[in-house]
């Protein structure tokens, strides 16, 4: 069984495409593309936010102070226009004379004394992702009401200490019992399933159609199968081969994505991988690893029968396509929002390893459940392997 | 020393499949199955080269992959010095070198590590292998790529390689499939030069094939596979002796022709 087991290695080291799948892609490929789009994303937003909107303002002169800070706003640029109607005015700003108009009430007063509502419109374009404009203007608006506030209240005999105890008569202190480490978990630890469980996959599909189907193809499995070894051995060696490449996908990936999210997120000011990185213990990696030993295992049995009954590396493609499909199906139900570890999905293979994956991460894992996931999913390899290891035994399987 | 008895074996046939009107006419094909191989027997003895012939599909591959084991019979005994293949397969495994033209190598390991990885499946210890490999690179003349991976070799290279993988455990009986098909004249010459050098250490060889003049120069025994049994089981000279003029293609006709006779009258 070893000796199968070191020669398949050995054959697929030195395969150009094997090492391309599981090496290079993870470790420079995927990080590469990563990193590109986060720094676009990043621009896009730094872009957003130094934008500079020109604005027109209406009735300037019945709020000063507002029409002030506006004026002095790094991110707004006055602009003169004789416009008075909404409808030009929304007609002018589709012509990109300016972005945005603010219409102050002719008949408000910045008094004291006045205690009517007032009613002001601003027009500008917000089909956008990020309504800095919305932001900003607020923000300004927020500012000067405050201060009308305090005013008018003043003016109605009510002093600066009572002005708390009106405008908010209950002060709310909010005390989270969830630890830092639970609400990340919860954040990304469903991304990390939803990496690792597919990487374990890709990492043995490759492998297995290439000393399967690969080798009918080759014209070596004959040669193979009277070799005074028994036919287990010869399924076992292949079987193993797969579950090394499939976990060590895997890990090179998680080791790689750790390392240059460390990288990126040093340079970029964001902390949230050193920040993962510190709150998961040796144990609790230990553990995420022990879930995907059995499930690679029940990838590695799959891939490697369905391999040894194609007759050429094509055939062996088509079939494991629509098996990657039904592999997904139960990962995307594990990754909805709001679903839980319960016994019943603890009783799904896959997405059960995915939830439980989420929970190690946030540090919320009974152990009873992940024994139990643990275990189902162990019998579930272990019945796959021993289908896979009678299909090697069939004549109609290996001599199609 | 390889004794082989009544032979038969059918492969069932999956429902649905349709029949062409040929399949139809061949007497092997039932509603279920397809009886490939119905009765062989034959014997070789030490030091004996014996050649299979046989029309395409006549049964002749499914025979010698039962004697390598690959595939089991139905019924029917294969002994080997004596040993049961079917009962104790790995045992017999031991003794049996097989080749054929199809078989492939691994492309991305050198002939060295090709032949080394089933030298060690056959249990050889890492000093006997070591010698074993030099000594056939020296018989094949194989020393200038020893170190070459299978991918960047000639078909030449290859069929040396093959052979030398074949026979590394040192074989009690070497079974070659028509090693010489699509082979050229040079790599033709290789495969017949070592089943010579098998005859004169007293192996014997069981080969397949379709060129009568390499049964002319090699063999001493000669069996004809036809319709899934063996029809002509002789000495060469038996062989020779069917036809009036020693013609051996007029020989295997009159073979092939008596049993299609037979079957007739039946």
């Amino acid at each position: 069984m070893w000796q199968v087991y070191f020669k398949e290695l050995t054959e697929l080291v030195r395969d150009k495409k094997t090492m391309f799948f599981v090496i290079l892609l993870p470790i420079l490929v995927f990080p590469v593309l990563f990193g590109i789009m986060g720094l676009v994303v990043a621009n896009v937003a730094k872009q957003a936010e130094a934008e500079e909107h020109r604005y027109v303002i209406i009735n300037a002169d019945k709020a000063p102070e507002l029409a002030e800070a506006l004026f002095y706003h790094k991110n707004f640029k006055k602009v003169e226009s004789d416009l008075t109607d909404p409808d030009a005015l929304k007609q002018a700003i589709r012509d990109d004379q300016f972005d945005l108009a603010i219409l102050i009430d002719g008949d408000f007063s910045a008094d004291a004394g006045n205690l009517s509502q007032s009613q002001w419109t601003v027009i500008y374009n917000m089909s956008s992702q990020l309504d800095m404009i919305d932001k900003y203007f607020n923000e300004l608006l927020r500012d000067y009401s405050k201060k009308l506030q305090l005013a008018k209240l003043e003016s109605l005999g009510v002093s600066a200490e009572k002005v708390d105890a009106l405008l908010q008569p209950v002060k709310l202190e909010k005390v989270n019992t969830a630890e830092s480490r639970e609400d990340l978990g919860e954040k990304i630890g469903g991304l990390i399933a939803y990496i690792l469980i597919p990487l374990c996959l890709a990492g043995c599909s490759y492998p297995a159609i290439d000393i399967g189907a690969g080798e009918k193809e080759r014209g070596t499995l004959e040669t193979l199968l009277i070799c005074p070894i028994s036919r287990t051995s010869i399924v076992l060696g292949k079987f193993l081969t797969v579950l090394t490449t499939g976990l060590a996908t895997a890990l090179i990936t998680v080791t790689s994505f750790g390392g240059w999210g460390y990288v990126i997120g040093s340079l970029m000011g964001v902390d949230i991988v050193a920040k993962t990185m510190s709150t998961l213990g040796m144990a609790d990696l230990l553990l995420i690893l022990m879930m995907l030993i059995p499930l690679s295992a029940i990838f590695a049995s799959l891939l490697l029968s369905l391999s040894i009954y194609a007759r050429s590396f094509k055939e062996a493609q088509n079939y494991i396509g629509p098996l990657s499909m039904i592999v997904f199906m139960p990962l995307i139900v594990a990754l909805m929002p709001g679903v839980e570890l319960t016994w019943s999905m603890a009783m799904l293979p896959v997405a059960n390893v995915a939830l439980a994956i989420k929970e190690l991460i946030k540090g919320t894992m009974e152990p009873g459940m992940l024994m139990a996931i643990f275990g189902s999913t162990v019998v579930i390899a272990a019945a796959l392997l021993a289908f896979c290891v009678s299909w090697f035994q069939k004549e109609k399987v290996l001599f199609r | 020393m390889i004794k082989i008895d009544a032979l038969a074996k059918s492969f069932a046939i999956s429902r649905g499949q349709k029949l062409s009107d040929s399949e139809k006419q061949d007497v092997r094909y039932s509603k279920e199955a397809f009886h490939s191989v119905r009765n062989v027997s034959f014997d070789c003895g030490s030091g004996e080269v014996l050649g299979l012939l046989g029309p395409n599909g006549a049964g002749k591959t499914t025979t010698l992959r039962i004697l390598s084991t690959a595939l089991q019979p139905d019924s029917g005994s294969v002994l080997i010095e004596g040993v049961d293949v079917l009962k104790h397969p790995v045992q017999a495994r031991k003794k049996i070198g097989f080749l054929s033209s199809s078989t492939g190598l691994y492309g991305r390991l050198t002939a060295y590590e090709n032949i080394a990885y089933f030298g060690r499946l056959h249990g050889m210890s890492e000093a006997a292998l070591k010698q074993r490999i030099d000594e056939l690179f020296t018989l094949l003349n194989m020393h200038d790529f020893a170190n070459r991976k299978a991918d960047a070799m000639s078909t030449g290279m290859k069929q040396k390689t093959a052979i030398a993988r074949a026979v590394v455990h040192s074989p009690k009986v070497v079974i070659l499939d028509e090693p010489t098909t699509g082979l050229d004249i040079m790599t033709t010459q290789t495969v017949l030069d070592f089943i010579r050098s098998l005859k004169q250490q007293g192996t014997p060889v069981i080969f397949s094939t379709h060129h009568l003049d390499e049964v002319a120069s090699l063999c001493d025994r000669v069996v004809v596979i036809d319709k899934g049994i063996s029809a002509f089981s002789d000495n060469f000279d038996a062989f020779k002796a069917l036809s009036a003029d020693g013609d051996l293609r007029q020989s295997f006709m009159t073979v092939i022709n008596a049993t299609a006779n037979n079957r007739e009258h039946n």
